[in-house]
């Protein structure tokens, strides 16, 4: 795979994974229009992964907020791991090695963030 | 229903001129939301890190697809943004908000009188000289740096023969210089990002442009492919310390993702020097606002 294939194949992921966080988000939004819910209503939902599939079978606009919030934040990692497949592909350990690194770097944000 | 359409409407207002800039927004959404809706700092922080993520994924998808970045030179510099990212994530928990500001405000400042100083757009971009590529290479009275498949297997193929990580990271028409000072940039840039809730472009675009000889447009570009790594980096330490809200975050990322998506299809219409122009006063501005929640 060359570069320039490449990096088109990376701009389809971010723009498909800008365009479901959008989807999910404006469904989200529209839940908080429909159900009186203000910007700056408090105490806002706190992010809850066990809660995550309940609130989305009942409609809640928290579920579909959070859903949409989590595709935006994922999205890059999901374009640097692509991009790691791609460099495998074409043989470039070092490019390979450099997506890997940047890939420990999120999920070690992900961990101490947890575990903070 | 008012508040969620202002909302929105910041965020349209923040993502085309972010994207325009590859600054993703944040310099004016931790403004927006903190002084227009009066939402804490943090909160405000993590709703900005979320809209500089939707403003890159939005912008760099289209600047990649024109073969606008610099893919193999932003993901080199993204693992020190993402590193440093993670590190000012966990900062921004421990350090008073006065001083941070102050910081942020005197650092926006030299980046801004670096840029004002700097006499000829064309010098400062280094590609006055010494081209030598063919069709479809950086020009600025042109359009955009895009790439045709040629130049860019040629350009490789020259990086090969000379060897060296910075020159296999140049593209058609132009070559990395000061890599270093780029790496130790990029980590300022993350630790920014994180503790300001901006993407860091406003560290990244005049370090790759002033010091590592980057065309402007190709900087902005590979910045805006950055910004989304380095603020999800940041982004997941808020997410997961309840730093963001959803009642704000989502609207706001909504209108960002508008606005960067109709600006970065305007962005090969918009001239340098006006592109320059309105980033010092940008800087200028987000200086004067820093500080002055800094004096307090």
């Amino acid at each position: 795979m060359n570069d320039a294939r490449l990096e088109r194949t990376i701009g389809l992921v971010l723009g498909a994974g800008a365009i479901v966080s959008f989807c999910l988000l404006a469904m989200g939004i529209a839940g908080m229009g429909v159900t009186h819910v203000g910007p700056l209503d408090r105490p806002f939902p706190p992010f809850d992964l066990n809660r995550l599939g309940s609130d989305l079978a009942a409609l809640k606009p928290a579920g579909f907020l959070w859903l949409g919030l989590l595709a935006v934040i994922l999205t890059p990692s999901v374009r640097v791991l692509a991009s790691l497949l791609g460099f495998a592909v074409a043989g470039e350990r070092r490019m390979v090695a450099v997506a890997a690194i940047v890939l420990t770097a999120i999920c070690l944000s992900a961990a101490l963030g947890a575990g903070g | 229903m008012f508040e969620l359409l202002l909302l929105m409407s910041g965020g349209v207002a923040a993502g085309a001129f972010g994207a325009l800039l590859g600054l993703g927004g944040g310099v004016l959404i931790v403004p927006l939301l903190t002084l227009g809706f009066g939402l804490p700092f943090r909160e405000a922080v993590g709703a900005s890190l979320v809209c500089v993520i939707v403003t890159s994924s939005a912008a760099a998808s289209v600047y990649l697809q024109r073969d606008v970045a610099n893919l193999r030179l932003g993901m080199t510099l993204e693992m020190f943004t993402a590193i440093a990212a993670l590190a000012g994530g966990l900062i921004a928990f421990l350090l008073p908000d006065r001083v941070l500001a102050i910081m942020f405000a005197a650092l926006l400042l030299y980046v801004a009188l670096t840029m004002a100083r700097a006499r000829d757009a064309r010098e400062t971009l280094g590609v006055s000289a010494g081209r030598g590529a063919g069709s479809g290479a950086w020009a600025p009275d042109d359009g955009p740096a895009v790439f045709e498949d040629g130049d860019r297997e040629t350009a490789t193929a020259e990086a090969a023969i000379d060897g060296g990580l910075a020159a296999s990271l140049s593209g058609p028409g132009y070559r990395i210089h000061n890599l270093g000072r780029g790496v130790l940039g990029s980590l300022l840039a993350g630790i920014v990002s994180a503790l300001f809730g901006v993407g860091g472009g406003i560290v990244k675009v005049p370090v790759m442009n002033l010091i590592m000889g980057v065309p402007m447009r190709v900087a902005t570009a590979t910045s805006n492919l950055m910004i989304g790594v380095t603020a999800s980096a940041g982004g997941l330490i808020y997410l997961f310390r309840g730093g963001i809200d959803p009642y704000v975050a989502a609207p706001t990322a909504v209108g960002v993702f508008v606005g960067a998506s109709l600006a970065s299809r305007l962005a090969d219409r918009v001239d340098l020097p006006v592109l320059r122009l309105l980033f010092i006063a940008v800087l200028v501005v987000t200086a004067a606002q820093m500080a002055l929640r800094g004096i307090g």
